[in-house]
């Protein structure tokens, strides 16, 4: 019964705060569009822009509705928000939501992949690195693990286009299935295969924080004084790490898991880019070159409540698995 | 497995994979602007500009502005059927021209008072004042059909174009078939697939044998791609350099933004400058021969006026317009001076632009014997054409299938200065040809008055007259494309590479067996 009270009581605190930092997020993002020198109606135009009279972009700025001044417009943007209404987008001439929904269908596959992989990963090379301190894997591990960590993801992304797909042939160069083809004449495999490499640069970077994370509880665990104390009782290295150590990593792990789907969003923006993958993180930088104020805004609300839903997701795990985090907050 | 395989490899002689941009991401919808550039595929026009840039009739068979100017009455072929089979008739023309009037998108449709059906075959369209340049919309806008138009027609398009869209995946593809209905004689390919990535993809693309027809930019055009030939087509895609031409006298436009250059006012530096330019020189070293020198903002287009043409790479008589108009290096710095003032200015170009940035530098150069500095700069798009255009020397680059542009490039800007015209040009004499031009009773016409506001013999916007601008180069916009594939004679291309190349996709033959 209390833990219900507990739970509820969390749950209303976070979606408290989910509206505080949806709020800021609106108006933050939307006062540096405003102050954006790209001309929304210039950018739509392109070449065009030698047929069109003042009249005409008049029409457009009407059909927009850039006419208002900007308060009046933020006013009547969260007004539409608060009834679900994202608004159009100026670039696809199609609802945000629209937009959101299908590009989003299309990065999740690469985001999920990518979360799974350098999550298991991580994890595992971390505790290797940790049982086998200073020798040379857990040299080869950090080494792998710093590089990764400080090079840009399109970087690592251009690396692997050249390689596999240019110079070995081994994938397919862009696109989410083989060229000519529809999505439902496309196997799982061939989705995958195109999956491949942009899932693999990602998994690549996403690995290095998690690995260096749980080599370094690793150590800590090894080192504490029930390990001590196992290795008294003449348990292996290996065993003391699967059966004492685990549990204390886990948790770390898993919080910092669930933190960097925020990063994963932001790698997916850059490798989405390189390998051509149609998703959510193409159409942002489309919607920013481009001057599109409700696709951005919209795509700033999504992420925020995606990465806020990881996060939460980490506390409340943590909670769950961990009795004396449950005891701290008085939920026992 | 077999689907993995490239459908060209596949069905070579019915199928194509192009890989030209034109992505159109707020989809297919003649009267939001699409198709104004090159050819709608999906939808047809009321009439079309030929290999040679005639205009040929399309879905009208005949045309006719009354003698008021105003009034062009228009006969479309009976037989025309959109792709779902429903009949085209003159109220989804009618519609269409009322309908892009409100519909706020890239094109301009805004001379038009109405547009009436008067029965299936006849409609008639009333323009609120003379302007013989409408007829490009007969030329680019696509018809729509009336039942089906509404918000979601852009991604679903349905006209009478010879293609019929099948399917497209935002951001990745496009695939269409031939239109069983198309009234034109039916494309020998019968499926094409547009691929929308980007240059290094498609090109990696192509080649692994994947594309057919590839556009790349004529810096990357020096290579084989295997299996494929080079196809270069002559543009109108040109660069030139805008000058301002009223002084500095501290006046700004209504927005804030400072106007006019002391130095480029004075028409003897704009007379050197286009004469000091080796444009032969340009078109080699920096187009790496792919384009052509340009004299004026039409070059070879009907109403291009041949008399604009003159000898450049001309050091000699630059020298002399500039002694004669009292540009002379009094300090020996070997920059000339008048009045205390040095002949400099800057040439602003985007920065993002490495062949504007080529051009504005060996330009630089080639202006330094004869005394004139100018400073090469680069900047953002954005701060450019707001901020900077009207006190620099910009690059810009134009090129369209309308004389509409030389109105707008050349005519006195009203009290909003827009982008073109940034430099405020402004002669009575021109702007009363163009006037006349653009009031004549047919495009025919038309053609002399645009010719006489470039040079009459007296006066013109051009280099013998007011050199407004000094033009530099037309590029070529070249392509790669399947040894086996015959493309037909291609347009002179507008300014924009890529799309315009499909304006006879109808005629592409697959020449292999």
């Amino acid at each position: 019964m209390d833990f219900t009270i507990s739970l509820l009581y969390f749950v209303v605190r976070k979606i408290i705060r989910l509206l505080l930092l949806i709020g800021a997020v609106a108006i933050l993002s939307y006062t540096l569009m405003c102050f954006s020198p790209v001309d929304p109606i210039d950018a739509y135009l392109g070449p065009a822009i030698m047929r069109i009279s003042p009249h005409q972009r008049e029409v457009i700025a009407q059909r927009w509705g850039l006419h208002q001044p900007p308060l009046e417009r933020l006013t009547r943007w969260v007004h539409n928000v608060a009834q679900g209404d994202l608004g159009i987008s100026t670039i696809y001439n199609e609802p945000v939501r629209a937009v959101i929904g299908k590009r989003f269908a299309t990065s999740s596959w690469l985001i999920a992949i990518a979360w799974t992989c350098s999550g298991v990963l991580g994890f595992s090379l971390g505790i290797v690195a940790g049982v086998h301190r200073d020798s040379l894997l857990d040299y080869s591990i950090r080494l792998y693990a710093y590089i990764v960590a400080s090079a840009p993801t399109f970087w690592i992304g251009m690396l692997m286009l050249t390689f596999f797909s240019i110079y070995l042939g081994w994938a397919p160069i862009c696109c989410a299935w083989p060229v000519g083809s529809t999505p439902e004449e496309a196997t799982l495999l061939q989705r995958l295969h195109h999956l491949m490499l942009p899932a693999a640069t990602l998994t690549l970077v996403g690995i290095a924080p998690i690995a260096l994370h749980t080599r370094e509880k690793t150590v800590e665990a090894m080192h504490s004084d029930y390990a001590l104390f196992a290795r008294a009782l003449g348990e292996r290295e290996w065993g003391i790490a699967i059966h004492h150590a685990l549990r204390n990593l886990a948790l770390p792990a898993i919080t910092l898991q669930f933190a960097s789907m925020g990063e994963l969003f932001g790698g997916a923006i850059l490798a989405e880019q390189v390998f051509a993958y149609p998703g959510l993180g193409k159409a942002t930088v489309e919607a920013g070159y481009r001057g599109d104020i409700p696709l951005l805004l919209g795509i700033a609300l999504y992420t925020t409540i995606f990465v806020f839903i990881g996060n939460t997701l980490a506390d409340l795990i943590y909670l769950l698995i961990d009795p004396r985090m449950r005891q701290r907050r008085g939920w026992l | 497995m077999s689907l993995a395989l490239p459908p060209g490899a596949q069905a070579a002689k019915d199928s194509l994979v192009l890989a030209v941009g034109g992505e159109n991401a707020e989809g297919y919808d003649p009267l939001l602007g699409w198709g104004s550039y090159g050819n709608p595929l999906f939808q047809s026009t009321l009439l079309r500009r030929d290999a040679d840039l005639n205009i040929v009739p399309d879905l009208a068979q005949s045309w006719n502005l009354a003698p008021d100017r105003v009034t062009w009455t228009i006969t479309i072929r009976p037989n025309a059927r959109f792709s779902d089979g429903s009949p085209l008739t003159a109220k989804d023309v009618a519609f269409t021209f009322s309908k892009a009037l409100e519909a706020g998108g890239k094109i301009d449709v805004s001379p038009l008072e109405s547009a009436t059906a008067v029965n299936d075959t006849t409609v008639v369209l009333k323009l609120k004042r003379p302007d013989i340049t409408f007829i490009q919309h007969l030329i680019g806008l696509g018809i729509v059909p009336e039942k089906h138009y509404g918000p979601e027609y852009g991604r679903n398009p349905i006209g009478s174009g010879p293609y019929k869209l099948v399917r497209w995946d935002e951001g990745q593809q496009m695939i269409v078939e031939a239109n069983p209905y198309y009234y034109g004689p039916k494309p020998a390919i019968g499926r094409l697939v547009f691929l929308f990535a980007d240059e290094d993809a498609a090109l990696a693309a192509a080649r692994a044998g994947q594309v057919d027809v590839l556009s790349l930019p004529s810096s990357l055009a020096r290579q084989q791609l295997p299996g494929m030939r080079l196809h270069v087509v002559k543009s109108v895609d040109n660069r030139g350099l805008m000058f301002p031409t009223v002084p500095d006298e501290g006046k700004t436009t209504p927005n804030g933004v400072p106007v006019g250059n002391t130095v480029t006012a004075d028409v003897a530096i704009r007379k050197a400058v286009n004469y000091a330019i080796n444009r032969k020189a340009l078109v080699d070293g920096v187009l790496n021969g792919f384009g052509r020198p340009a004299f004026g903002v039409a070059d070879d287009l009907p109403w291009d006026n041949p008399a604009i043409r003159f000898q450049d790479n001309d050091q000699e008589k630059a020298k002399a317009i500039l002694e004669t108009a009292g540009w002379v290096d009094h300090d020996g710095d070997g920059i000339r001076e008048k009045n205390g003032r040095k002949a400099q200015f800057t040439i602003v170009y985007n920065a993002k632009d490495s062949l504007r940035q080529g051009l504005a530098l060996a330009v630089a150069d080639m202006l330094k014997p004869i005394g004139i500095q100018a400073i090469p700069h680069g900047d953002n798009w954005d701060r450019i054409k707001t901020q900077l255009t009207h006190t620099n020397v910009v690059v810009y680059g134009f090129g369209d299938h309308s004389p509409l542009e030389m109105y707008k490039l050349y005519h006195t800007p009203g009290p909003e200065p827009m982008y073109w015209n940034a430099g405020f040009y402004s002669n009575p004499t021109v702007d009363s040809y163009l006037d006349q031009a653009k009031g004549s009773a047919s495009f025919e016409e038309s053609i002399p008055f645009w010719q006489k506001a470039q040079w009459d013999g007296t006066t013109g916007f051009s280099t013998q007259g007011d050199a407004a601008w000094a033009w530099m180069v037309n590029l070529d916009h070249t392509y790669f494309i399947n040894e086996c594939l015959d493309i037909g004679k291609s347009q002179m291309e507008p300014h924009g590479h890529g799309w315009p190349i499909t304006a006879n996709i109808h005629e592409w033959k697959w020449t292999c067996k």
